[in-house]
């Protein structure tokens, strides 16, 4: 084996390593399970940059291994591959520092960094599956790798959000494999390529192709929490804040947002999934869910609720964008992909902020929080304005993409129903900023106030990672046109997508 | 060589542009390092262990010199740069492109003038204010975020560079509005922001719209893409209503004279007579003026005079000096709009219309300016200097106003709209009645409320607004619209609304004064008091009605989602351990795929 093709392996193995290290490691060995976990994360980083810039030079990196006759298990790496990638071992190295400050004297650390390590390895192996069989086997390790983190606490309310959650993903892994052994039986085993590969096949199994699409969607809408699948995610964030960081920002939504991209572009290939009439139910279905659950989240009155179904409607914004034909549609679903991740990563730690140092669940009790946490709030504020779309935040850049995509793929309505969902945004999340900044602290005082730092507001483990994402949603936006920028990588996979 | 000197000149003039709104933004920068040790600083405090440092936080003069200063790159950029710079800075948002024109040179002089005297103002406005009203750090914060955008929007030439100034103005203002936290200011805010971020939308989705048929991200393709836009005519609608809520088109005014008085004196100049120009800004750079004609051209014009007339009518209703100003600001924004109705109806004559429009913008905005200073920065007899910046908005002739009038008139008289320079001439009469009302209310409010003699530095600061808006025309617009001064033959022409206006008003507070005339009272934002009453009934019924109860809808998905609950538990029971389960499938399917092949 060349080292291209050890590049992928050693991607996985940088993290599965760390799990089964940390699992090894007794509870009370903090320093080095947290040394573990960043060595770890750094080291993954490199090797995904090695990796980006082979990419962009036109290398592949690809490993395969036949595990049965006829049936490969492939990784490799292509643009698709580490833009995914790219986002997961960044937000990963963020989250961990995240996670070692948020459960500082917590119980059973081992057991949750363990599976946290064992998370991020099934989101990279999904990131760098070459094939549907691949894809499916890391998408079902995903499921049961994050389940211990949703049940972490152990509270009979997670208990159930835990049951719901492996019911939910569980069912739709089970349709998936359904549409996976269906397609198998038809064509074989048939690797992701740029620009698909079923287009090629017979025209008499044109009809059944439209099924299994339908079947394979149904069972990645699931983990998208694509309306009226989408009941487990609000449920879920019981979890810890950094694990809800993880579910809405990289794992659990994006496997499945970045499952329906992979069948799109990589499998049935956008221009054949156009030509059978597939792509226009699937925008319908994002809409839907893009608006119901923007009107759900005005709904709610505690924060991590209605985050999580700000989650839902953002990421069925990649899927609107990935129902758009046209390059300009493409970028806007890709370039979201990332962006949502660094936004809802962003609002994530700051309702852990809130929670830990104030003890703040509800939004009523963050007037005047602004005084009081500053830099979090301003994090917050970063993180709303660029849901909403404001420029020049990187949200506003997925947003203008997927306005410019709609409006050239002859799908208008998109527009409208991103305007709409704009200002539902606005309508949800300019109440909580106005509460931060411009209401006056509450008399009764904070519900539950630590002093978690003497020099700052909130200790710096909790501080430090949720300024740095919030950096990245300015420098995402205002620095779009750099190279290596989210939206230059989006532009480069584009036109690989559409020229091949 | 001389060749290379001059470009190496031209680079540095055109990355000179980005300074103007860059100071500003890292001034900001150091209000929040400030803002941040002190809030902290504050909180800690209650815990006892730092109780012995200093109590409020207080900001240092130094930096509120500087935030005063804030504008003067921008200033010295506009009076000084040579020729016309620009600057591309590719890598930045879409491809970020900056400009600095014969429109942005003449509008960031006037913005950034009325920015550095206003700023001035407020650095001195908390000696004599109540504690409330005075700049804080969140004020100072809001008040620099509003100069960036609008010092920005003016300078940037690509949609998304342009747009995001636009946003950051219109947010940083919701703080200015809001900043004295009283409920009038509270529900102005509530008001500007409901009609701001819709407003935004509109902008949005004309901008894409007509962005997919550009050829390149610049402002200057958008114009001629929407004219051979097959909805181009719906485009255009939108981008018109967008940016006509900031520049209080009529119907979408109702924001504007509740937000414009209630922010701080020194904020309410830059928001009437900076900020307001934003949304025209936007108008002449993206509308197909001078291109193609529109088919809502004329009701376009219908809607300018109405509020150039109507702002007029509802302004004198009122009581509040600073409400006066801000109906004829309506008024004002409406003559100006009228111009663009016309550029709109006939291509032909934009040509002519576009440096009037950007001669009355300037006037106005620094007559504006010094009218709204003037409100708490003069006394007594001093008061009767506010008279000429007044006269000079009507039109009285050797003013600037006269100037900006007999150009416009000019220009106008080809317009085919019947009766629009008598109409024009109506709303002069409007005007001059507007600052009679105006000089009245001033005096009304200031023989009631005791409130303590302006510092001298106030004074001293409007006089010189004053003074600038006087003087404001020569140098402005020596080089821009190449106007002229009017001649006696325009005198009469000029004079007949003003001294219809003062004889009216004479009368109507000669009438006062004894009694025998009462003005009706029309509340400040007009329309918005009914639709307020509208709304609120709305939600009653909406509450009232339990099919629709709001609270119904929000359970529903909790009892579906319960539902479900139970019917996992139930099925949880029967399967033990989920994860086996999952193995189960999962080595089925395996086994299934080798079967299968």
């Amino acid at each position: 084996m060349s080292w291209t093709s050890w590049m992928p392996v050693l991607v996985l193995l940088s993290s599965l390593v760390t799990a089964l290290v940390i699992f090894c490691l007794p509870e009370n060995r903090h320093i080095t399970r947290g040394l573990l976990n960043l060595v770890g994360a750094v080291i993954k980083i490199l090797l995904v940059g090695v990796m980006v810039i082979g990419v962009e030079e036109g290398m592949t990196f690809e490993a395969r291994y036949t595990l049965l006759p006829g049936v490969d298990f492939v990784l490799r790496a292509d643009g698709m591959a580490m833009f995914f990638a790219g986002l997961s071992s960044v937000l990963w190295l963020f989250t961990t520092l995240y996670a070692i400050g948020y459960l500082e004297n917590s119980p059973n650390r081992s057991r949750f960094f363990g599976f946290f390590s064992l998370c991020v390895t099934s989101t990279m192996g999904i990131a760098l599956a070459g094939n549907l069989f691949t894809f499916l086997l890391f998408y079902e390790l995903l499921t049961l790798s994050t389940w211990p983190l949703v049940v972490h606490r152990g509270t009979e309310k997670a208990l159930a959000a835990g049951r719901t959650y492996l019911m939910y993903t569980l069912t739709g892994g089970a349709v998936l494999l359904g549409g996976v052994l269906w397609l198998h039986g038809l064509v074989g085993d048939v690797d992701f390529r740029e620009g698909g590969v079923l287009r090629d096949m017979p025209l008499a199994l044109h009809g059944q192709f439209s099924l299994i699409f339908a079947v394979l969607i149904v069972g990645l809408a699931v983990k998208a929490a694509m309306v009226p699948l989408h009941g487990w995610l609000p449920l879920a964030m019981v979890a810890p804040a950094p694990v809800s960081a993880l579910l809405h920002a990289v794992a659990v939504v994006k496997a499945g947002a970045f499952g329906i991209i992979r069948v799109v572009y990589d499998l049935y290939g956008i221009e054949f999934a156009a030509s059978l009439n597939l792509l226009w139910p699937l925008g319908m279905m994002a809409a839907i869910t893009i608006l119901y659950a923007s009107m759900r989240a005005l709904a709610q009155s505690e924060l991590k609720k209605r985050l999580a179904y700000s989650t839902i409607s953002q990421v069925s914004y990649i899927v609107l964008g990935i129902s758009l034909f046209g390059p300009i549609g493409t970028i806007g679903a890709l370039v979201h992909l990332l962006h949502q991740g660094f936004m809802k990563i962003t609002l994530f730690f700051c309702a852990g902020n809130y929670a830990e140092t104030l003890g703040i669940h509800d939004i009523k009790d963050l007037d005047g929080a602004g005084k009081r946490m500053p830099l979090t709030s301003a994090a917050f504020t970063l993180g709303a304005f660029g849901m909403i779309g404001a420029p020049p935040l990187a949200g506003f850049i997925s947003k203008w993409f997927l306005g410019v995509g709609a409006v050239n793929a002859g799908m208008t309505w998109a527009l409208w129903v991103l305007v709409a969902s704009s200002l539902l945004n606005a309508a949800y999340f300019l109440p909580i900023v106005h509460r931060l900044w411009f209401r006056p602290r509450r008399a009764e005082g904070w519900p539950k106030e630590q002093q978690l730092s003497q020099r700052f507001e909130t200790s710096g483990w909790l501080l430090w990672p949720t300024v740095a994402t919030a950096l990245t949603i300015i420098g995402a936006g205002v620095l779009a046109g750099m190279p290596f920028s989210p939206l230059s990588w989006a532009q480069l996979v584009a036109a690989r997508e559409y020229l091949l | 060589m001389n060749g290379l000197a001059m470009n190496v000149l031209a680079m540095n003039a055109g990355w000179l542009l980005i300074l103007a709104p860059l100071t500003p933004l890292l001034l900001a920068g150091l209000w929040c390092i400030q803002g941040y040790r002190n809030s902290y600083r504050n909180s800690t405090a209650t815990h006892g262990e730092s109780a012995q440092r200093k109590p409020d936080g207080t900001p240092s003069a130094v930096l509120i010199w500087l935030t005063a200063l804030a504008p003067l790159p921008a200033l010295l950029i506009a009076f000084f740069a040579h020729s016309e710079p620009h600057l591309v800075v590719e890598p930045v948002l879409l491809g970020n492109l900056w400009v600095l024109d014969d429109l942005s040179r003449g509008l960031l002089g006037m913005t950034a003038l009325l920015w550095l005297i206003s700023g001035l103002y407020a650095s001195r406005y908390s000696a004599t204010r109540a504690a409330p009203a005075q700049p804080n750090t969140g004020f100072w914060l809001c008040w620099l975020l509003a100069l960036t955008g609008n010092l920005g929007l003016i300078l940037c030439r690509d949609i998304a560079g342009f747009y995001s100034f636009f946003a950051l103005m219109t947010f940083a203002g919701y703080g200015l509005v809001v900043h004295s936290g009283s409920d009038r200011a509270r529900r102005a805010g509530r008001l500007y922001l409901i009609m701001a971020v819709p407003g935004e939308m509109l902008i949005l989705s004309g901008l894409v719209l007509a962005a997919s048929a550009a050829t390149s991200p610049a402002l200057q393709a958008l114009p001629p893409a929407i004219a051979d836009h097959a909805w181009g005519d719906g485009i255009a609608a939108l981008l018109w209503a967008g940016f006509g809520i900031k520049a209080g088109l009529a119907l979408l005014h109702m924001w504007l004279p509740l937000a414009h008085p209630v922010a701080p004196t020194p904020a309410s100049a830059v928001l009437s007579g900076a900020m307001i120009k934003a949304g025209l800004l936007g108008w002449v750079l993206v509308l197909p003026l001078g291109i193609t004609a529109l088919p809502w051209a004329e009701l376009a014009m219908t809607g300018a005079l109405v509020a150039a007339i109507g702002g007029a009518l509802i302004g004198i209703t009122q009581r509040e000096p600073k409400a006066v100003l801000a109906y004829s600001s309506i008024s004002q924004m409406g003559i100006i709009t009228s111009m663009l109705a016309a550029g709109l109806m006939q291509p032909a004559l934009w040509p002519a219309l576009a440096p009037v429009v950007l001669l009355y913008t300037l006037h106005h905005g620094l007559a504006k300016g010094a009218l709204f200073l003037g409100v708490s920065g003069l006394q007594g007899r001093a008061r009767l200097w506010l008279w000429l910046p007044a006269l000079s908005l009507a039109g009285l002739p050797l003013t600037t106003g006269a100037a900006a009038k007999v150009a416009m008139k000019g220009a106008l008289y080809d317009a085919s709209y019947p009766g629009l320079i008598l109409l024009l001439g109506v709303a002069a009469i409007g005007t001059t009645l507007l600052m009679v009302r105006f000089m009245y209310c001033l005096r009304q409010t200031a023989q009631q409320t005791d409130s303590p003699p302006p510092a001298v530095s106030l004074t001293v600061l409007t006089m010189l607004a004053i003074l600038a808006s006087l003087i404001g025309l020569p140098w402005l617009t020596a080089d821009v619209a190449g106007q002229r001064w009017p001649g006696a033959a325009n005198a009469v022409q000029l004079l007949w609304p003003v001294a219809a206006g003062l004889v009216l008003g004479g009368v109507a507070l000669g009438l006062a004064a004894r009694g025998r005339l009462s003005s009706p009272a029309i509340p400040a934002g007009d329309l918005i008091v009914p639709a307020e009453r509208a709304a609120a009934w709305l939600m009653r019924r909406w509450q009232r009605r339990p099919a629709w109860r709001w609270e119904d809808v929000v359970q529903w998905e909790g009892r579906w989602l319960a539902r479900i609950g139970a019917w996992v538990a139930r099925l949880d029971q029967r399967i033990v351990g989920q994860t086996g389960a999952l193995f189960v499938v999962l080595a089925v399917g395996i086994a299934l795929l080798a079967g299968l092949t």
